[in-house]
């Protein structure tokens, strides 16, 4: 059907199930016996009636819009060489239906109440480490535990006002929690931004489809932000920390800054005194009440935490002990998106909510624990182990894509340093159509909603849906080569039907 | 109320976008101008040149690469292409605070200076090449102009595109004018091509006609009152700017509005006579000095004041 309106010399389109060959995975737009999944009718109809060439048209536009925005990462070669690459995106929208987002918000929901009480109980009175929950050598041993934090007063005990958790929906269909993500999670911007794209691209589709917006994120989070202010501080002047246009986040920074309203502040324009914050402004110095940071904890404050960092100010920890600044994320979150405090997850929920883990996490063998370890080198060759410290798909190793020489290697590693590893099954994530080089083909996926934490919580309707762009890989980092692509959240299931005729 | 870092870089983005519009004009005027075999293009080749402070403008290079170098040459900071890479690096550093409509004309101009094919663009037609990246940055500053609010960032834009012109300008006359025995400019064809160069040649021609003479050329550079390129209209625009921010500062003292206000009422005072009974060299000599202050004391009162003074008690 789809052959006939193609172009003689555009490659053909193969969107029945037979040529788009999904593997073992779930994918999420063929069912199992090659039927398209009634939510993504409309848009599979959409896609059976533009040729390759117009396909690659759209793609092109999409991705001179993002070069044009400056929505871009800097490869540096030195000299004449520097460029500037956009972060791949992908055409096509990845599509969840209402009742399924109704789990995940759920969920997310639960699980970050439970993260903040789980936060604001070791930096108190630490009654989870004396019952004995979580081991207390884990939690007080870990690295980005900040014993700075001890007794301080939160609003609202939330600690992580921002948060990222990476999902993946396994074979069986349902979502699992890979990962949370509570120090400074981005991404957030190529959400928006995907969407921009995804409604210019599939506007009929996107229209009678019935998404959600998620517009509506920066006026949200700054409501967030301003909830964690004390309540004398009527009207809180609000400022984005940023490391600066060298970061690799500094777009997301800006974007933020630029449609919330507020400043966008680096280190330098900090000036504590008193114990109070201003920031230098062309005016004289102006107060500061809220700090969205995305600097790591590390570098807010050289006087507290690391001494030779510019990238902060120093003092800014003790304005904030002091309750005259508010820092969001809260320095010390980092303990709770630990690798290995994740495997004890479910039973953080269960200890402080009395309920069981909506959203699952994928099994988890602490190699700290001695007979899990020998389980773990024993099966290396079926198993992801990662370094507990390491983020972005560094220090990890994929045992059944590795070397026997590799493995060895990781052997030595895990054996030297058994505390700093934890290992997971490999997961099949699920599979998405994607546009690689003018055909559709599957590549896997996962899901980063964004979850805001302050007064309230609220799951944004949306989320970064991130691409693993080589065949058959499962990292989709951005630092190793993956790419991203909308994800649109039904408002109502129903809509999905009897929508196949639907164009732009 | 805007961060201190904000407005320098604001500041810069002003002066070199209007940096990079100049020196892409004297690029392609001075290809122009060497079309003919003449030695009035010899001329225009000389005036561009010691223009930009080429210190050796007798090398034998021919004017397509000396354009070219103006042009491309990204290892030369006073090219258009540093310029324009400086600019959007300022621009990078307050994405917040320009619009997307601004921004994305910037962007788009660096994207083409910077593409691997620029070379080859430029040789296949630089005036082309030329005559585009100025009616980009027409446009860049059109959508700045409708779409920016006129407030305290657009000022501090304004402030530096017209320091730049002022000094920009009187250099360029100050090579043609300034009394250096045996280098006045005389001949029609090299004057038309510094007309050309200030941008000014059709507002000329509406003023004081065909006749192209250097009194006249001095008299509209230096002092008409709407000309944009003239150096009265720049500084005016200067004190008008200054004196807006300086309002909005809580700083004491002699602020650069004061300086900016006594160079405007010279100019606006000045005339002709008085300008070559004195001699045309040593006005605009301190009209670029002057300037230097001005920007030195922008960066006392806004950017780089001691933090002692503005503590609360």
């Amino acid at each position: 059907m789809a052959a006939k309106t193609q172009d003689l010399e555009a490659p053909a389109l193969p969107l029945n199930e037979a040529a788009y060959l999904p593997g073992v995975a779930y994918d999420e737009m063929f069912a199992p016996g090659g039927a398209v999944r009634p939510h993504y009718d409309p848009l599979h109809a959409r896609m059976s009636t533009l040729g390759g060439a117009e396909l690659a048209g759209r793609q092109q536009t999409l991705e001179r819009s993002f070069l044009l925005q400056g929505i871009t990462f800097t490869v540096y070669g030195g000299g004449e060489t520097t460029t500037e690459r956009i972060i791949p995106t992908d055409l096509f929208p990845r599509i969840i239906p209402a009742q399924e987002w109704a789990k995940i918000e759920a969920g997310l929901t639960q699980r970050l109440l439970a993260l903040n009480l789980f936060l604001a109980d070791i930096y108190g009175e630490q009654q989870i480490l004396m019952d004995g929950v979580v081991p207390r050598e884990l939690v007080l041993g870990a690295p980005s535990y900040r014993r700075e934090m001890q007794h301080i007063f939160v609003p609202h005990k939330a600690y992580a006002n921002v948060c990222g958790s990476d999902l993946i929906r396994c074979q069986d269909g349902q979502f699992a929690v890979l990962e949370d993500n509570l120090r400074v999670p981005s991404g957030v911007s190529y959400m928006l931004a995907n969407r921009d794209a995804a409604k210019r691209t599939f506007p009929g589709t996107y229209r009678a489809a019935g998404v959600r917006p998620v517009e509506r994120y920066p006026d949200l989070l700054l409501a967030t932000l301003k909830s964690m202010s004390p309540e004398w501080r009527p009207n809180p002047q609000v400022v984005v920390l940023t490391p600066g246009v060298y970061n690799s986040a500094y777009y997301e920074h800006a974007y933020l800054a630029r449609l919330m309203g507020v400043p966008l502040v680096e280190g330098r324009d900090l000036v504590v005194h008193d114990n109070m914050v201003y920031m230098r402004t062309t005016t004289g110095i102006r107060r500061v009440d809220v700090i969205y940071r995305r600097v790591d904890d590390d570098y807010i404050d050289p006087l507290t935490f690391r001494r030779n960092s510019s990238l902060g100010a120093a003092g800014l920890f003790n304005a904030y002990r002091a309750g005259n600044v508010v820092i969001c994320n809260a320095p010390g979150t980092g303990v709770a998106d630990d690798k290995a405090v994740y495997a004890y997850v479910p039973e953080i929920i269960r200890y402080y909510l009395g309920e069981d883990a909506i959203l699952p996490n994928i099994e988890t063998y602490l190699c700290r624990e001695p007979a899990q370890l020998s389980f773990v080198l024993a099966n290396l060759d079926k198993l992801v182990v990662k370094a507990v410290g390491a983020s972005g798909g560094y220090g990890m190793l994929v045992g059944p894509h590795a070397s026997q020489k590799e493995r060895d290697d990781f052997a030595l590693a895990i054996k030297a340093d058994p505390e700093n590893y934890i290992a997971q099954p490999t997961i099949q994530l699920s599979t998405a159509p994607c546009l690689v080089d003018g055909r559709i083909e599957p590549r896997h996926v996962d899901l980063r909603p964004f979850i805001l934490s302050g007064e309230k919580t609220i799951v944004t309707p949306g989320a970064l849906t991130r691409v693993a762009l080589k065949r058959g890989s499962l990292v989709v980092n951005s630092s190793q080569g993956g790419g991203s692509k909308d994800t649109w959240v039904l408002a109502e299931d129903h809509h999905a039907n009897g929508l196949g005729g639907a164009r732009p | 109320m805007m961060l201190a870092r904000v407005a320098d870089s604001l500041y810069w983005l002003g002066r070199y976008i209007e940096r990079a519009e100049h020196l892409s004009r004297l690029s392609s005027v001075m290809l122009n101008a060497t079309l003919d075999q003449t030695d009035s293009g010899v001329q225009a080749v000389w005036i561009a040149l010691s223009a930009v402070g080429e210190p050796d403008v007798s090398s034998a290079v021919g004017s397509f690469e000396a354009a070219e170098a103006l042009a491309l040459d990204r290892s030369d900071p006073n090219s258009v292409v540093s310029s324009l890479a400086r600019a959007r690096e300022n621009a990078r550093q307050v994405r917040d605070q320009i619009t997307t409509e601004t921004w994305e004309r910037l962007n788009l101009l660096y994207l083409k200076v910077t593409d691997e094919n620029a070379r080859r663009d430029f040789a296949e037609g630089s005036t082309t090449f030329l005559q585009d990246i100025i009616a980009d940055l027409h446009l860049f500053k059109g959508a700045a102009d409708t779409t920016m609010s006129h407030g305290e960032s657009w000022r501090f834009m304004m402030l530096g595109m017209y320091l730049e012109r002022a000094q920009l300008v009187s250099r360029l006359l100050e090579v043609c004018f300034a009394e250096t025995p045996g280098r006045q400019i005389n001949d029609h064809i090299a004057l038309v091509s510094l007309l050309r160069m200030a941008c000014a040649l059709e507002p000329y021609l509406r003023v004081y006609t065909a006749e192209i003479e250097p009194r006249h050329i001095l008299e509209f550079l230096v002092f008409d009152e709407d000309f944009p390129r003239s150096i009265r209209f720049a500084t005016s625009q200067i004190e008008a700017n200054l004196s807006v921010l300086a309002r909005r500062s809580a700083s004491e003292g002699a602020g650069p509005e004061r300086i900016a206000g006594r160079l405007k009422a010279r100019l606006q005072f000045a005339d002709i006579n008085e300008l070559e009974n004195q001699g045309a060299g040593a006005l605009l000599t301190s009209v670029v000095n002057e300037c230097a202050r001005i920007h030195e004391a922008i960066y006392e009162t806004f950017v780089a004041y001691p933090l002692e003074m503005r503590l609360p008690a």
